[in-house]
């Protein structure tokens, strides 16, 4: 199999080990380097497994042969080739997929890919695959095909042979994997930081995305890595999504199968634009499309570079980032939540209550302008992690005591996710694009649809406009926030007491 | 409105009739002036220096937004510095109520330090205030230069209110040249805890005047006071009355007053915004602090 982007495409290896000719071994089809490679690797594992290697001229092709082929994923169905030519093995009577590099020694390494494979098995209606144990829990969350896990070459001539079975994998249930998935960092033990807390239930609740401002140490990691806890669990079909990007990009440990878990992606700020947002010659999904479903943490926000944020603007958009390349133009998922966190000035100290803040005024004046660019314009919440003074928190422990944990969280954002889902169910969902699930996703035209304020609330929308400037988009996003927070309340209608919480998160730099 | 720079520059010479007599009677008084604007020597008849910090913290925002007005209304010319922090929010406060402002810069009356305050020299000019420096138009600003200026800033004033200052800070040079000119120096009080106070209680301590409203100013300078009348109280729900006796002990942030009024996030949230609408309470950094409205 090969693939281009996440989209697979069958591979057809045929061995020819001709009676007549100058003994040697030659792959065509447009083989890359690790291909090319493939002939010493399949060559020794094969001799080290105990097989005498046919001193005959070899042909390998990779059909069809106009793709250009790459990966390790060729060196099994080559050596079964060979080994069926050898007569070690009868040759398997029905279609059957092989995938996975060989070691040396003739034993199996981890592939990456698996997954994408047991895909394609399914919709070809190819029932038997045979993958390198080590991987193959991938595959084995695909419904409908029968997997074997490969140790070595000496397994598989036995089990071709009938001498000894491998036993396949039973499928894994899904739905309790995604159960089972237990929480990475709860809430509770997050001291203090109470409104960033708040915050985050919010977000989560309406696929809101986050601005954090405090100064290092303050926590700001480490709230936004309890976040995916509180996001309602993986569906099905969405760990389907998720774990397909994983398999492609190899990011799925030995031995691991569906991923369980709302991505939480964090690249660093050196990261280039195409590490973040995919592409390459060949395109593979970055780390946008890592964090689809999840959550992607932009931490020093401020010292990204201009180009690669703003190239952060469609996806955010639409959720989905269209990459083109000469070798084609390709989709990738990217429905992420941004949550976004920078220090207050260059030094990180200013406002902080322990230590001075050395940067000049021009200085901090530029760092801010740095940071209120296009992309916060497109989140909605903002808030200050302030740095929290560890003692005085100890003397309050009895407060922190009652601290709600990620599950109870994580129900009322799901039960606010519900009343979302069905408020926005009428919607139309234009072509080529996914459908609104939450209230971060509101366009103006919903909002006015759907977001009906009370006489007080309005009000107070317009005191606040007034006093503090707000911007057009800025009201609208203080509209969205009130809808979810009346949601998270169970209430139609957004009233006073919801405005003015949502006035709390506006943007403060 | 005008460009600064197509205001003409000129000149003045101490030995003019129109030479502010109070700058010519200081020590190492200027011999001539370079000055943008019209040249009116009534200006200077009430005149205050008001400095402070460059660093301005939300306290000497609201500390100028408290005091300068007052000054303003009862006619004085706020005297400053042109740099950031105090200096330019003074010359801002005063503008804001229709004042006469004078700016010394520490460089040549082309060279503008700060870049930012490009609007604001020529909204100086604009509200017939003038643009002063005693150096060569093109001579740029240098280290030097700033505690230099300063003595013409408190030369052309009554007094010297120093708002917020560091230990050691150049505000203290304006007020040492103050008491050198046998003027009276006015600071500020500040917390103890906070190091761009320390410059200026230390002043309090060495002899400058207390000072907390634009009336305590004003009764130094010797006019007459009528005090106004006391607000009204205003009617406050019981977690509003509760911030508001928290935060009038220190500034909290959200987190420290859910903590300390043991009510849920949301609700206190909620008071916040509305407290902060009605001008009570202000958002200074990551906390929160009494607004100037009611500090009286």
């Amino acid at each position: 199999m090969a693939s281009n982007g996440l989209q697979p495409l069958e591979i057809e290896v045929e061995v020819n080990v001709a009676s007549r000719g100058f003994p040697g071994f030659n792959i065509v089809g447009l083989p890359t380097k690790a291909v090319e490679e493939a002939k010493e690797r399949v060559r020794t594992a094969l001799v080290n497994s105990g097989v005498e290697f046919p001193q005959k001229k070899i042909t390998v092709n990779l059909a069809p042969a106009d793709i250009p082929k790459e990966g390790s994923a060729y060196d099994l169905p080559m050596a079964v080739g060979i080994l069926v030519a050898a007569g070690e093995m009868p040759l398997p009577d029905k279609k059957k997929y092989f995938y996975g590099e060989v070691g040396l020694d003739g034993r199996l390494r981890h592939t990456r890919g698996v997954f994408l494979l047991a895909s394609l098995a399914k919709e070809k209606r190819v029932t038997k695959v045979f993958v390198p144990k080590l991987a193959a829990n991938e595959a084995s969350v695909v419904e409908g095909i029968k997997v074997y896990p490969v140790n070595s070459l000496v397994e598989l001539v036995r089990h071709f042979n009938q001498d000894k079975l491998i036993k396949p994998l039973k499928n894994l249930d899904r739905h309790e994997l995604i159960e089972a998935a237990d929480v990475e960092f709860d809430f509770s033990e997050v001291a203090g930081q109470e409104q960033a807390k708040r915050a985050l239930e919010i977000a989560a609740a309406g696929g809101h995305n986050v601005f954090m401002v405090g100064p290092p140490g303050s926590g700001k990691t480490m709230l936004s890595r309890a976040l995916p806890g509180i996001l309602p669990e993986l569906t099905e079909g969405e760990a389907l999504e998720v774990t397909k990007i994983y398999s492609v990009t190899g990011n799925i440990e030995p031995g691991g199968g569906l991923v369980r878990r709302r991505p939480f992606r964090s690249p660093h700020h050196t990261t280039s634009r195409m590490g973040l947002i995919g592409g390459g010659s060949k395109p593979m999904p970055g780390e946008i499309s890592l964090a689809h479903r999840g959550v992607l943490f932009l931490d020093e926000f401020a010292e990204y570079p201009r180009s690669t944020l703003e190239a952060l603007r469609q996806p955010l958009e639409d959720g989905v980032i269209s990459v083109v390349r000469v070798a084609g133009q390709m989709q990738f998922p990217a429905k992420f939540m941004l949550v976004a966190a920078a220090n207050p000035c260059p030094c990180g100290f200013l406002n902080h209550p322990k230590r001075a803040c050395v940067c000049l005024p021009g200085q901090i004046l530029r760092y801010q302008k740095r940071l209120s660019g296009p992309i916060l314009d497109r989140i909605d919440i903002h808030i200050n992690v302030p740095f929290v003074e560890v003692e005085k928190l100890r003397q309050d422990s009895a407060a922190t005591a009652g601290n709600d944990s990620s599950e109870l969280i994580r129900a009322r954002v799901k039960a606010a996710r519900k009343i979302q889902e069905k408020r926005f169910s009428g919607e139309a969902v234009p072509a080529g694009r996914q459908g609104i699930f939450a209230n971060g996703e509101m366009k103006n035209k919903q909002i006015k649809k759907y977001c009906q304020l009370s006489a007080d609330a309005e009000r107070l929308l317009q005191q606040a406009a007034d006093k503090w400037q707000l911007s057009a988009r800025s009201y609208f996003r203080l509209i969205k926030v009130a809808r979810t927070i009346a949601d998270l309340a169970g209430q139609t209608k957004i009233e006073y007491a919801h405005i003015a919480e949502a006035l709390q998160y506006k943007v403060k730099v | 409105m005008k460009p600064w720079r197509q205001w003409q520059i000129e000149e003045i010479n101490n030995k003019d009739k129109l030479f502010p007599k109070r700058l010519a009677k200081i020590k190492a008084a200027p011999e001539k002036l370079y000055y943008r604007g019209n040249w009116d020597s009534k200006i200077f008849t009430k005149a205050i220096a008001v400095v402070g910090s460059r660093s301005m913290t939300k306290y000497g925002e609201m500390a100028v937004a408290k005091l300068i007005p007052g000054l303003v209304r009862a006619g004085y010319t706020i005297v400053s510095g042109f740099m950031y922090g105090i200096d330019t929010a003074a010359h801002k406060a005063c503008l804001a109520e229709g004042g006469k402002t004078v700016a010394i810069l520490g460089g040549g009356l082309n060279q503008l330090t700060p870049v930012q305050n490009d609007k604001l020299y020529s909204e100086v000019l604009d509200q017939s205030g003038l643009v002063i420096s005693e150096y060569e138009p093109e001579e740029k600003a240098q280290l030097w230069t700033f505690p230099h200026r300063n003595r013409i800033v408190a030369g052309l004033s009554q007094a010297v209110l120093v708002i917020e200052a560091g230990e050691g800070s150049g505000s203290l040079i304006t007020a040492k040249l103050g008491f050198d000119q046998k003027k009276s120096v006015l600071a500020v009080p500040g917390s103890i805890t906070t190091s761009l106070s320390a410059g200026t209680n230390w002043l309090i301590r060495n002899g400058a005047i207390l000072v907390t409203k634009a009336e305590e100013i004003l009764e130094e300078l010797g006019e007459e006071v009528t005090v106004k009348a006391k607000q009204l109280p205003l009617n406050l729900t019981e977690i509003e009355r509760a911030i508001m006796d928290q935060l009038s002990k220190e500034s909290l942030s959200a987190d420290e007053l859910v903590r300390m009024i043991k009510l849920d996030v949301v609700r206190v949230g909620q008071a916040l915004s509305d407290l902060a609408l009605k001008g009570l309470i202000e958002e200074a950094g990551d906390k929160y602090i009494l607004g100037f409205k009611n500090a009286d």
